[in-house]
């Protein structure tokens, strides 16, 4: 066991000489460029094209992995001999059976300063939402290509799905050119094609490379045999991509996650800080009631914050006691979030079961979880022709636009403008399955301020069926909940104030849930 | 007040985790931490104090004891709850206790099976706990590597790895379906080198057992073994030699690898850890048993 760590000599574990090894190899000790220097990449492209090859090749070349873990990847060799570098992403049973990606798998690999988290995704039709799920979190998408069959249908769904959820750096990585020759034409003809889908979806023009995934051909290394390829390695092209964009510069935008307490009197919002920055003594506005006050502290464990800033999360602690709670965004007065009733979302529809207008849904926003009243599928969009056609309905994996109407007025931001308050996902209101999952791009704004028949305060609840129970408590909770039952059976179109929202969709919840 | 800090890697990451934590307080029910006295749990247990601050954690911490835990596992856990007021739920599977399941006369793979993901299923359905915080890590093991943050069990606590929920930015649903449960993982992205430089940073107290000191110890399947109290037999030829030791993961001493080490400050463990050329999972006997070992107990039940 010993044997593998390394002996004292060469290995200086104590004092000055560790602490420099500690700081150079990792913990970041200068300023911001650091948080950015966390790069999510995602493969994408369609089924067998080579994507969990080209990150396995990309771990054993580049990556510190462990010695048990080449061992084990090594033990099991593919019919010619070579080892299955597959492995060492497709991690489940069932992925290891069917030599395909079922689910993506999360990879860790620290290179210099940088870390790179690795998202390996399925070109399998059928888990298009687990590419989907994977491609949220990029910040750069390979998207593969195989040289011999070149861009597939699905290839197009991916790249329609980036194009949707925001990813604009993307790099296409023409595989397995061992088995077109290293033909230089092949590989011209299918950049061409690419090129369609970068004016489509407005990709940052961005590198093709031609690679071999099983020798590493261009991966970490040149190719030897392509020699007519003066471009980057692909690694080289990673290490180019810039880091992602700080939103310091946007407004500011806070979603209440949670009210915390701290007898007597202490009452504070947390949420993380999704864009831009603020301050002790600025003024907030709560888009959802228009209320505004001014932040009095900003409340973390490791004591009272100045700012907050993008990516932080915290506890704002305002100089009035409005009651804002759960699905609040909180914002400058001077670009507030959007209050709205009806949307327009383009949505990447997951679900197994076809659009059914008769299911009841939620819309999640980044906190808050509202009754949906109606979706209308406007258009589809068909992956031979890139274009938005006419539709009603659509079907698993299809990318659509749909006109969303509420049944309460939630807060939102175009996507465009917030990333953080801009995106949403639909929920089924029985099953709780996430059913389609895309962003906003247009927001009606609601008129007035509260459509809700009628509102029960925490206080008409405190004077009434919660007298002399503790507001934060699960009594509390269940009364409230109890009370709301019987007014929504007597058809009252009623709702919490406090934005509790298990509490206002407790007439949803299955029975065996209780509230 | 503190000025402004830069925001590192670590900053990126506890934000994460801390976000993790009140989006699943906002919507479960009745959640429960999963308390397992490692460094990990460690970590969790600290972000878990800095994601409700200045309130107090609003859930209950819960230990699967499978009374073969180390004993200083054992004082550091009730020295914890104790001096941070802590509600700390013990759970042992009395009826395999009755029944005398050990790790010594069992293959690892039962005892594992009664002791910790039996007892945790009783635990998990005797106080309803509709969600169950834990401190695992995608860089563990591959199939952790395919794991949702919110990560759903079916009513017999079973893991379904090949239908997921999607689960899209940082937007987690944690609506239930009938019957359904909830796994929570605010670790998902740290690897093995973050959470001790975290517990470096924050000063973090650990269990003694991951610093080196002299230990007694045999050596079995090429395994170093410490010996926690009597109830190991020891084989033909099998001696009792004291070592310089420490351990990357803790579990059941007698299904734990300890390895040889000077490293005897958090500094030292650190600097060895960032330098490791094999895996943390290498020192537990239990992953070993078969290929696939880890997804097959989670698909059963386990954490
Ligand atoms: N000749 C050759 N074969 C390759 C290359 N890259 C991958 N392959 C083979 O192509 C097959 C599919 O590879 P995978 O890496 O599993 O493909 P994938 O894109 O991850 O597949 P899914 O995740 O299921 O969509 C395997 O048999 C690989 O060995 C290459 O560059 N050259
Ligand atoms: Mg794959």
């Amino acid at each position: 066991m010993g044997a593998v760590l390394a002996k004292d000599a060469d290995h200086p574990a104590t004092g000055a000489a560790a602490k420099e090894l500690l700081c150079s190899s990792a913990e970041i000790t200068t300023g911001d460029e650091n948080a950015q220097a966390i790069v999510h990449v995602l493969t994408c492209g369609s089924v067998d094209d080579g994507k969990s090859t080209l990150i396995g090749r990309l771990l054993w070349d580049v990556a510190d992995l462990p010695e048990d873990t080449r061992a084990s990847v090594a033990e099991t060799l593919l019919p010619d001999g070579r080892i299955d570098l597959s492995r060492l992403v497709d991690g489940l049973a069932a992925e290891r059976a069917q030599g395909i990606t079922i689910d993506i798998a999360w990879r860790y690999v620290d290179a210099g300063a940088r870390r790179y988290v690795i998202i390996d995704s399925p070109g399998h039709e059928q888990y298009t939402r687990n590419m989907a799920t994977g491609a949220s979190h990029a910040d750069v998408a390979i998207m593969l290509v195989d040289a011999r069959h070149g861009v597939k249908p699905q290839t197009r769904r991916h790249a329609a799905i980036l194009g949707l959820l925001g990813v604009r750096r993307v790099i296409l990585a023409v595989n397995k050119m061992d088995l077109v020759g290293g033909n230089e034409a092949r590989f011209r003809e299918i950049e061409a094609d690419f090129r369609s889908l970068t004016a489509r979806f407005a990709f940052e023009e961005a590198a093709a490379i031609p690679v071999v995934a099983t020798t590493g051909d261009n991966v970490a290394r040149s190719s030897s045999t392509m020699t007519w390829y003066e471009g980057p390695t692909l690694i080289e092209q990673l290490n180019r991509t810039p880091p992602r964009g700080s939103v310091e510069a946007a407004s500011f935008r806070m979603p209440v996650q949670l009210v915390v307490r701290r007898p007597p009197d202490f009452r504070g919002l947390a949420g993380t800080v999704t864009s831009g920055s603020i301050a002790v003594g600025q003024t907030v506005i709560d888009t959802t009631s228009g209320r505004r006050a001014a932040v009095r502290r900003i409340a973390t464990m490791d004591g009272d914050l100045e700012a907050a800033h993008c990516g932080q999360a915290v506890v704002l602690q305002l100089d009035a006691d409005l009651d804002i709670a759960r699905g609040a965004i909180l914002a400058t007065p001077d670009d507030p979030a959007i209050r709205t009733k009806r949307l327009d979302a383009r949505l990447v529809w997951m679900s197994e079961t076809p659009f059914d207008l008769q299911r009841r849904l939620f819309l999640r926003s980044a906190t808050d979880l509202v009754p949906v009243s109606s979706v209308r599928v406007s258009a589809r969009l068909d992956l031979e022709t890139l274009t938005e056609i006419e539709a009603s309905d659509c079907v698993h994996n299809d990318v659509v636009l749909a006109a969303i109407t509420l049944r309460r007025p939630v807060a939102l931001d175009r996507f465009a403008d917030h990333k953080g308050t801009g995106a949403l996902v639909l929920v089924d209101a029985l099953t709780g399955a996430t059913v389609a999952g895309g962003t906003a791009v247009a927001l009606h704004e609601a008129a007035g301020q509260e459509e809700v028949g009628f509102r029960l305060t925490t206080a008409m609840l405190a004077e009434g069926v919660c007298a002399g129970v503790e507001p934060t408590s699960a009594e509390f909770r269940r009364r409230a909940i109890a009370l709301l039952k019987v007014l929504k059976a007597a058809g009252v179109d009623a709702a919490l104030e406090a934005n509790d929202e298990e509490m206002n969709g407790a007439y949803l919840q299955p029975s065996a849930h209780p509230g | 007040m503190s000025m402004t800090k830069p925001i590192s890697r670590l900053d990126v990451l506890e934000a994460e985790s801390i976000h993790i934590f009140r989006e699943a307080a906002a919507q479960f029910r009745k959640p429960v931490l999963l308390y397992s006295i490692g460094k990990d749990s460690t970590v969790l247990l600290h972000l878990a104090r800095k994601a409700f601050f200045p309130q107090r954690i609003p859930f209950p911490l819960l230990h699967i004891d499978t009374t073969w835990k180390f004993r200083d596992m054992i004082a550091f856990r009730d020295r914890t709850a104790r001096d941070l007021g802590l509600d700390l739920i013990v759970h042992v599977n009395e009826a395999g206790r009755a029944q005398g399941i050990n790790p010594i006369d069992y293959a690892p793979s039962l005892y594992t099976d009664v002791m910790k993901t039996e007892g945790l299923r009783q635990a998990l359905d005797r106080h309803g706990f509709d969600a169950a915080f834990g401190g695992a890590r995608r860089d563990e093991e591959a199939s952790r590597a395919k794991e949702r943050v919110f990560s759903f069990r079916t009513a017999e606590h079973r893991w379904d790895p090949r239908h997921q929920r999607p689960e899209m930015w940082n937007l987690l649903n944690g609506r239930l379906g009938t019957g359904e449960s909830a796994r929570v993982f605010p670790l998902s992205n740290w690897t093995e080198g973050d959470v001790w430089r975290y517990v470096l940073r924050e000063k973090l107290d650990v269990v003694p057992l991951y610093l080196a000191a002299i230990r007694p110890t045999i050596e079995r399947n090429g395994m170093l073994l410490v010996l926690d109290d009597d109830r190991m037999r020891l084989a033909e030829g099998e001696k009792i030699v004291p070592r310089r030791v420490r351990f990357r993961t803790l579990g059941c001493w007698p299904l734990t690898a300890a390895i040889e080490s000077e490293a005897a400050d958090l500094l030292s463990v650190v600097t060895e850890t960032l330098a490791a050329r094999t895996s943390e999972r290498q020192g537990r006997l239990i992953d070993h048993d078969q290929a696939g070992a880890m997804e097959k107990k989670k698909q059963e039940g386990y954490f």
